[in-house]
């Protein structure tokens, strides 16, 4: 029986049992980002997913450059982990679980999106054009070559310039399995959507929102179907929205000094958004600057944590980037007037139903209180979403080219960062701005 | 009405929009083509996928090109419709990872020696020179001497 000829359930499993010892590896070193204890559990069981792709990604280059399996580099990898682990292990948090529990109707509700997101994700092998032009084409090229040729550089259609963080996990995952199988792969996205609610809930838990306001949250982007779609398995908005999220919430532990491993979480999330799209070097520097700004004497080294490993994955990644020009964009075209068109395009995008959704999220703030943390998540995922409407003004082809072809999806990108910030207004015993 | 109401049903009413949104119609459609296509090996569950619905016989020539190659082939030069970037891209996503090239842009890429055309659409009649296969849905020729 040949490889193509494996049955779906029969890959999903092999790729299941790939990431289920990701996931593993994964747990055993977030005990240097999380301390041990009831608290941290939840989120422990999301990081360790970030962290098991994160190292299969990482395993690829230098096998590629040594000439050897990644295999056997994600081998030495844990090896050497795990011999300094012991150093860097945080001491165990004190306080116990939380008394209440998330209600069992929103667990379900939350469990039933993940499953309906599963159900649109394994259908049938990832196809959008992005995944075909873009990601998956890199990331089989990666694998089937055992390299990345020059010629992939100057690939205009393919974004040269975009990193390599999703491609490298595609093309390991594809290592280990021994092909590349598109279909099956796919499962990545359902359990980065799962790692996202685990630590959105386990986050807002720590913080002190109650089990009815975190698990609504955790219900309402299990169910964000505009970024949870058949359409966007296999690119990497749903990655960065995990990325981002971490990011953030990372940023806010470190600011208000939650606990030993919040700096280091912050160092990690930097590095995985920046290995996932451009716009992770943007949120890298805009939580330098939140750290900048509000930061206290801890400043420089929060700031240095969002930005510096950011900063290190375009240098590693330098080698592999795009040796021509970029289409898309140009500088000299950005006026007033074409910032202004990219928003009346986005107004006009945008149908009545977004528009009340965005009125509720409105009210939702507004009815809150104002708290540290979620006010830094607010304007980390308002930056953003400044970003998406400023960065078309630059576009060759037209403001509302880039408008129509990415808003949508890259704001939506945003939910899981918008949901921890909105529910944390509802924190019981946080510290009041 | 206290600021809890008016966030409970702001939620309440946002989770509504959320559900009511969903593609529900879709679903049942989903499960039976999960069904039918699951037992089925990759290609075929591509080929039934959306990735090919813009021309499924594109794709199945595609999958015969890939086969009908020889081990060695460097490279593919794709003729294709013009004006369509999705045949280009699915076309260098399913050889991957040998590099196609579009035969409207051969001055630009200059393909090397050994590089076989993959033409679509294109039956050459009988006799035709460097022939490596004739395909159902095109013609597989063989390197430029």
């Amino acid at each position: 029986m040949g490889a193509g000829s494996l049955t779906l359930l029969l890959s999903i499993l092999g790729v299941g049992a790939i990431l289920f010892v990701a996931w593993l590896l994964g747990f055993v070193i977030s005990t240097a980002l999380l301390p041990a204890g009831e608290r941290f559990r939840l989120e422990r069981m999301g990081w360790s997913y970030s962290l098991g792709c994160a190292l299969l990604s990482a395993s690829v280059p230098p096998a590629l450059a040594l000439h050897v399996t990644p295999l056997l580099v994600l081998i030495a990898i844990a090896a050497v982990l795990l011999s300094v682990l012991r150093r860097f292990k945080l001491a165990p948090d004190d306080a116990g679980a939380a008394p209440r529990r998330i209600p069992t109707l929103l667990v379900v509700a939350a469990v039933l999106g993940v499953a309906l997101y599963a159900l649109r994700a394994l259908t049938e092998p990832m196809w959008a054009n992005d995944f075909i032009a873009i990601w998956g084409l890199k990331g089989k090229t990666l694998f089937g070559a055992r390299g990345y040729p020059e010629r992939m550089t100057t690939l205009e259609y393919s974004h040269p310039e975009y990193p390599l963080g999703l491609p490298l996990l595609f093309a390991a995952v594809s290592f280990l399995f021994g092909h590349w199988d598109d279909h099956a792969m796919a499962l990545l996205f359902p359990l980065f959507q799962a790692a996202t609610v685990v630590v959105l809930v386990g986050w807002l838990r720590r913080r002190g929102v109650s089990p009815e306001v975190a698990g609504l949250a955790a219900v309402l982007v299990a169910w964000f179907e505009p970024l949870y779609s058949g359409f966007l398995t296999g690119m990497a908005e749903v990655p960065l929205a995990f990325g981002v999220l971490l990011f953030g919430v990372s940023l806010a532990d470190a600011l208000d000094d939650t606990d030993g491993g919040a700096v280091r979480r912050l160092v990690v999330a930097a590095l995985m958004i920046a290995a996932t799209k451009n716009e992770g070097m943007f949120f890298a520097i805009v939580g330098a600057v939140i750290a900048l700004v509000f930061g206290r004497r801890r400043r420089w080294k929060i700031a240095l944590a969002a930005f510096a490993p950011a900063l290190l994955v375009r240098v590693l990644h330098w080698p592999w980037r795009s040796r021509i020009p970029l289409a898309d964009f140009d500088a000299g075209l950005f006026s007033t007037s074409r910032v202004w068109d990219s928003l009346a395009e986005a107004g006009r995008l945008l149908g009545p139903k977004t528009w009340i959704g965005l009125a509720l999220v409105v009210v939702l703030i507004a009815a809150g209180r104002s708290v540290f943390s979620g006010n830094r998540l607010l304007l980390l995922g308002a930056a953003g979403v400044a970003a998406y409407l400023v960065i078309p003004a630059f576009a060759v082809r037209g403001p509302a080219w880039l408008i129509h072809t990415t808003l949508l999806r890259t704001t939506a990108a945003l939910a899981p960062l918008f949901a921890a910030a909105v529910a944390a207004r509802y924190a019981g015993e946080e510290t009041r701005a | 009405m206290s600021r809890r109401r008016i966030a409970g049903a702001a939620a309440v009413a946002l989770l509504a929009l959320i559900l009511l949104d969903q593609s529900w119609a879709e679903l049942p459609r989903r499960v039976r083509s999960l069904a039918a296509f699951a037992p089925k090996e990759l290609a075929v569950r591509r080929l039934g996928g959306s990735g090919a619905a813009f021309d499924r016989g594109y794709f199945s020539f595609l999958e015969n090109v890939r086969r009908s190659l020889p081990p060695e082939t460097p490279g593919v030069v794709l003729t294709r419709p013009a004006g369509e970037g999705p045949y280009l891209y699915l076309g260098a996503y399913w050889l991957a990872p040998r590099p196609v090239v579009d035969a409207r842009l051969l001055s630009q890429w200059g393909p090397a020696s050994g590089w076989v055309t993959a033409a679509y659409a294109v039956f050459p009649p009988a006799g035709a020179d460097r022939v490596i296969a004739r395909l159902p849905e095109g013609t597989l020729w063989g390197p430029a001497p």
